[in-house]
């Protein structure tokens, strides 16, 4: 027998628990809403039995540990999800910015200004003005009129190309600012992982485990996942070691190196590892998909507008240069430049239109063989542009970049179902349920009445006992 | 399955976004009567659309192209109708300038011819749109140069143009011209209309020359060797004719051609891009219906915990 004092004890230690219960219940109803708490819950065992003559005898009830549910598997998950997701919605925003700057976009009151239907303010009608410039001045040579109008056209198509070649370079720049921003955001996360790492070894040696601060650094290491691929090993200090494509960034409570963005030569800005020096190759993350979006699908797009402007240069020259103008003379080019960026309208010919080579010999001004030839130009397949007109590569390139955009939609619709799932089944195993809590709630406090009544009880016993002996 | 507070909102509120976008989507349908706009919503089909674009702007251009052709191929008509007047006039002065006729009328004939030949000048040096038609591609200046005698006698017609023709295109790789250049002494190319050495036509030459004739009275060289020469040059004249008639014909038809061509190129695009809006309509009320029924649903549901029951 534990005797009176025995179960006085066995009383308090009992409202001790469910007043615990009661804490730890009020810990977690004001974290509901807490997007990265991970519920808690007290632990209880029975205490130590002690031998009796009749038997085992129990002692009450003993708070072991506040425990954290929490599924290390559903978290490094999650984390994975989330750098794949990142990446993809990087790629996803650079395309959509290219797809913009591209300008294409149908509209009912298109291409003629009729009613007909088309994308009226991009490079495809700017080329079709083009030649249709170069068509009209075909049926009246030397009328000044015409070669007005031709040069215009030449001039807003050239504007175009430099228009468009000019944000995609800005879209480049900006994709390397983002790399330069989202390396100092992980190595912030990195020295704050460290630190955590540090006051989690530190509050678990003393025994217990410290859930809100592991709380705190999942979330980090989530945040973490967003700008790169990371992967985790748990230590059995209670520290996480982190690596990032293989190299060690934090290990224990100290950070052993961090990510630096360095340009690799010609704006094409890489990440490494700053101590180690070795570049690395990212495997996810809004870091890794800003590089495959720049160096990938809009390098792609920039040199198919490059290669487009510098073949039409080559090609126009190549007719034009030999034909003859209003006043005789010939052997001057109509475009200058190289590609996209540099093309633009020979500006002799800007300032006067009667410099336009149209004709083929010198002296007839009737004559319209030179500029009849590069209005042809527009049926020509090109061998630079995959034995296609000018046009037909145009809407190629077009399509294409539509294409890679909308599968990375699909990819970003996808990975977001996913990410859904995952959380889902996260929230189920940590999340806090207002109905699981009130309830437990309600136990703590029967609990609690109960004990404080079983006290009362003893208490009174413990009185008639005292009260026995009389003086 | 063991569901948290926050699983119930987190879910609501996906699908209420999906639906959202959705009804958004199908509300854009339907005001601008387009199923797509961006690449990205249908990137084949937008590739497609920028090549019929492509396609009617070229078509279209080979209309204004055409139309352009028609104009001076009309004012062309027109002088060589002129000019068939007077080459029909000039054969008749010839057979009745014969010696039947006395010396004044003679004369009387000679001064008719000597005004038709200056009516000739004018009419090779016809213009369109500013520029000369019958200098060949020396558009700028006037193809015939008449020089005159003290007496204002026309003694030759000198043809300063050349015998080259601008072509134009009326359809891919189909060209056409509807000059003619006034003269060709060169044995190749284009058909002269008033001198073609290959055809013994010189129809200054040869009014000139039964000027002349008529003027000295000379019937048996009328006769013989004007009347004759006259006669080719109409042949020639009548050839052009019926060229310029073919040549309107031609433009005609590909004019017709090409506004077909539009006409099913634009159906095309019409098909590509344009929604049904009996269906668009139709979806949009039903995404609207699932979207009202899901904020009921979720708001009812949202409102009911335990704590209701709690004293």
């Amino acid at each position: 027998m534990i005797g009176l004092f025995g179960i006085l004890d066995m009383g308090a230690h009992s409202l001790e628990a469910q007043q615990l219960g009661t804490e730890v219940t009020g810990q977690n109803l004001a974290n509901v809403n807490n997007p990265a708490y991970a519920r808690q819950r007290v632990l209880m065992q029975t205490a130590t039995d002690i031998q009796t003559p009749v038997g085992q005898e129990g002692t009450g009830v003993t708070v072991v540990g506040i425990q954290q549910v929490r599924d290390s598997m559903l978290d490094s998950q999650i984390a994975s999800e989330t750098s794949t997701s990142n990446s993809l919605n990087a790629q996803q925003l650079a395309l959509q910015d290219a797809e913009a700057a591209l300008g294409e976009q149908v509209s009912s009151t298109g291409a003629s200004g009729t009613n007909s239907i088309g994308s009226p303010n991009g490079l495809a009608q700017g080329l079709s003005n083009l030649f249709s410039g170069f068509q009209t001045l075909s049926t009246n040579p030397s009328s000044m009129a015409q070669r007005q109008t031709l040069v215009q056209s030449a001039q807003q198509l050239t504007s175009q190309f430099n228009q468009v070649s000019s944000q995609l370079a800005g879209i480049r720049n900006g994709l390397n600012q983002s790399i330069q921003n989202d390396v100092g955001s992980a190595n912030q996360d990195l020295t704050d992982i460290a630190s955590l790492n540090k006051q989690i070894v530190l509050a678990q040696a003393s025994g217990g485990t410290a859930n809100d601060l592991i709380d705190l650094r999942q979330q980090k290491l989530e945040d973490l996942s967003k700008y790169a691929n990371i992967s985790t090993a748990a230590q059995p200090n209670g520290s996480v070691n982190v690596s990032i494509s293989g190299a060690t960034m934090v290990s224990g409570i100290t950070q052993t190196d961090s990510l630096q963005a360095f340009d690799a030569g010609g704006g094409q800005f890489l990440v490494r590892a700053a101590t180690a020096g070795t570049t690395l190759a990212l495997s996810g993350g809004s870091i890794e998909g800003e590089i495959n979006v720049r160096d990938g699908a809009l390098a792609a797009l920039q040199s198919n507008v490059d290669t487009l402007a510098s073949q039409l240069i080559t090609q126009v020259n190549g007719i034009y240069s030999a034909g003859f103008d209003l006043n005789g003379n010939t052997g001057q080019n109509l475009f200058t430049g190289t590609n996209a960026a540099t093309i633009g309208v020979n500006s002799a010919v800007v300032n006067d239109p009667s410099k336009f080579q149209a004709a083929g010999t010198a002296g007839a001004p009737g004559d319209n063989s030179v500029v009849l030839a590069l209005g042809q130009l527009a049926n020509n397949n090109v061998a630079a542009l995959g034995n296609q007109t000018f046009s037909a590569n145009y809407s190629q390139v077009v399509a294409g970049l539509g294409q890679s955009l909308s599968n990375v939609n699909d990819q970003v619709a996808n990975s977001d179902k996913v990410t859904q799932m995952l959380n889902t089944q996260r929230s189920s195993v940590s999340g806090v349920s207002l109905d699981e809590e009130m309830t437990n709630l309600m136990s703590y406090q029967k609990a609690y009445e109960a004990s404080a009544q079983l006290i009362t009880t003893v208490n009174a016993m413990l009185l008639t006992v005292i009260n026995m002996k009389t003086v | 399955m063991r569901v948290a507070q926050s699983t119930f909102a987190f879910n609501f509120l996906t699908q209420l976004n999906q639906l959202e976008q959705r009804q958004n989507n199908l509300q854009t349908q339907a005001a601008t009567g387009q199923l797509f706009s961006l690449p990205e919503q249908n990137p084949s089909a937008m590739g497609q659309v920028l090549n019929l674009q492509t396609d009617v702007n070229a078509t279209t251009q080979y209309q204004n192209n055409i139309t352009q052709l028609q104009q001076t191929a009309t004012s062309t008509s027109d002088a060589i109708s002129g000019l068939k007047a007077i080459s029909d006039r000039m054969n008749e002065i010839a057979t009745l300038a014969d010696g039947t006729k006395s010396p004044a009328q003679l004369q009387a004939y000679a001064t008719e011819v000597g005004q038709l030949i200056q009516q000739a000048v004018q009419l090779g040096n016809s213009k369109d749109q500013g520029n000369y038609i019958f200098g060949g591609t020396a558009t700028g200046a006037p193809p015939f140069v008449a020089t005159t005698d003290s007496s204002g006698n026309v003694t030759g017609v000198a043809y300063q143009g050349n015998t080259s023709v601008a072509q134009v295109e009326i359809s891919p790789g189909t060209t056409v011209s509807t000059a003619i250049p006034g003269a060709n002494t060169t044995g190749t190319g284009p058909r002269g209309l008033f001198v073609d050495s290959r055809y013994g036509a010189d129809f200054f030459g040869h009014l000139i020359s039964l000027r002349n004739d008529l003027q000295s009275g000379n019937t048996a060289a009328i006769a013989s060797t004007d009347a004759p020469q006259l006669s080719k040059d109409e042949d020639n004249l009548l050839y052009h004719v019926t060229a310029n008639g073919i040549i309107q014909s031609r433009l005609q038809t590909a004019s017709t051609l090409a506004t077909q061509h539009n006409l099913s190129s634009n159906t095309e695009l019409s098909q590509k891009t344009s929604a049904d809006i009996a269906q668009t309509i139709t979806e949009l009320q039903q995404a609207q219906t699932a979207y009202s029924a899901a904020l009921q649903s979720g708001s009812s549901i949202l409102n009911l915990s335990i704590l209701n029951y709690l004293h």
